[in-house]
């Protein structure tokens, strides 16, 4: 299993992704910058380009993220797992879209469900592993809902960024303009069986807290309440909306003919945010911490 | 079916299913390599024991913890949105190579080593364990700055600090890290202690 710097290391430089989050950082005051080469992390953490110094700290760190008490590559394994299925679920969708020619595709296009109750699951377990790999990183209890939500006003550089890219591509383009007001419904229809659909919820089910999916489902909608009180407030405070979303993706990704939710199923099928900025936060905890070990 | 396959059959299941039962369920944890460097995490000071020993902030500053685990614990001193330093105190029992640099340390702070690294990072060894280190950031820290910091820092609480032994600290201990048990044999000690005769007693 590859380390977390290598995987950092080995992050795109230029592609659909971070063409996405380039144009989503344009919402965001503060400038984003596209991290993907750990020396310069570890130089720009401990302001020193002493390459001994700087081989020192990613030995820390390698061995850091090899041991799995630590929680690091948990966290990423959260990541990718929501990505997985973020990109399966992405891909049925993007076949209902284009089905209609071939009559095995309009079977499969049949099959796939596209309700909103479906994209609330989704988004309820993007911020569950959120939670989870935060809790992992910074070794609080798994539960810690209330600690959670106060360190979502302290997120900064590349989170806000996150953040702004969840409520866009996740909330806002899939499920309209008053997807933050209407998610605390949508989670209230979800029962198992919806639970049970999402690719996503088989990956994590093992790492979130509680036995069987009733526990599983009141944490979601717990670490869901957090998140969207602050998400709230984060979204108004920057004006996010959908039409807002689509314009500064358009200045990245060159101009948009088809609706909102064909947007969204875009960016599920053919980009990785959410793993990518997962990958780059989770690197500089850890770096923080091997500079502070060496 | 013949006989044959249905054996055949039957064995390629039980053979799959210890192959699963071994290699596949979540034996991981119970493996060496789960901790840092493969040390039982009772030998290391768990990192809550070292957040009330952080400095004491000024007016307008700010210190946000953001990470505690076993052996480390980590804040961010920020100003007014602004992050100033990272301040952090961490058990060397994970990293003994970390002590090494104190060696040929020439400065002293209250009579612990102080060594710097870098432009940025000042680390001071306390009680030949843990390490407190400051590193500035953004517009960066000078020396002297560090060193306040460092010296804000509750130190003799620091080196106080135990670790939690408990019962079951030898037991969790990793293959290759167990010391051999020294245990006392009774009789061979009787025996040297009491002078053996050279040679036996004739009989009478």
């Amino acid at each position: 299993m590859s380390t977390v710097l290598e995987r950092l290391d080995r992050l795109p430089r230029r592609d659909l992704t971070v063409l996405a989050l380039k144009g989503i950082s344009t919402l965001v005051p503060g400038d984003w910058q596209n991290i993907t080469s750990a020396n310069a992390l570890i130089a720009s953490v401990m302001g020193s380009d002493d390459p001994a110094l700087i081989a020192q700290v990613r030995e820390r760190a390698d061995t850091l993220s090899r041991a799995r008490h630590e929680g690091y590559g948990r966290a990423l394994s959260l990541y990718d797992a929501v990505n997985r299925s973020q990109k399966a679920a992405g891909g049925l969708r993007l076949l209902a879209n284009v089905g209609g020619v071939l009559p095995l595709i309009k079977q499969v296009a049949k099959l796939t469900p596209t309700t909103d109750t479906l994209q609330a699951v989704d988004l309820g377990l993007k911020v569950a592993a959120e939670m989870l790999a935060f809790t992992q990183v910074n070794g609080l209890p798994g539960d810690s809902f209330a600690e959670f939500g106060a360190s979502l006003n302290e997120y900064a550089g590349e989170a806000r960024v996150r953040m702004a890219a969840l409520i866009c591509f996740d909330a806002l383009l899939p499920l309209g303009d008053q997807a933050l007001q209407r998610l605390d419904d949508l989670l209230g229809q979800v029962g198992q069986k919806e639970l049970r659909l999402s690719p996503a919820y088989g990956g994590m089910a093992a790492m979130i807290p509680g036995r069987g999916d009733d526990a599983h489902l009141s944490f979601l909608r717990r670490g869901v309440d957090q998140w969207l009180g602050w998400a709230g407030g984060y979204a108004s405070s920057l004006g996010l909306n959908a039409q807002k979303a689509v314009q500064a993706l358009e200045t990245t990704l060159g101009p948009w003919q088809g609706g909102f939710e064909q947007l969204a199923t875009f960016l599920d099928a053919f980009t990785d945010t959410y793993q990518h900025t997962g990958v780059q936060a989770v690197a500089r905890r850890l770096v923080e911490r091997a500079a502070a070990e060496i | 079916m013949s006989r044959l396959l249905r054996w055949a059959i039957g064995v390629t299941l039980l053979a799959s299913l210890l192959f699963a039962a071994f290699f596949l369920l979540p034996f991981r944890t119970w493996l060496p390599g789960g901790t840092v460097a493969d040390v039982a995490t009772s030998e290391v000071v768990n990192g809550s024991a070292f957040n009330r020993l952080f400095p004491k902030t000024e007016p307008g500053e700010q210190l946000v913890f953001t990470q505690e685990k076993r052996g480390f614990s980590e804040a961010r001193l920020k100003q007014a949105d602004a992050i100033k330093a990272l301040l952090a105190i961490s058990d060397t029992t994970t990293a003994p190579a970390a002590r090494s640099k104190f060696e040929g340390s020439t400065e002293q702070l209250r009579g612990w080593p102080l060594v710097e690294q870098g432009e940025q990072a000042s680390a001071l060894l306390v009680a030949e364990r843990f390490q407190v280190k400051v590193i500035g950031q953004g517009n960066g820290l000078d020396p002297t700055q560090r060193h306040e910091l460092i010296a804000a820092f509750d130190l003799d609480g620091l080196a106080a600090l135990r670790p939690a032994k408990d019962a079951r600290s030898t037991r969790a201990l990793a293959p290759g890290r167990q010391q051999p048990v020294a245990i006392p044999v009774p009789v061979a000690k009787k025996e040297a202690a009491q002078p053996i005769p050279a040679t036996p007693e004739p009989a009478a």
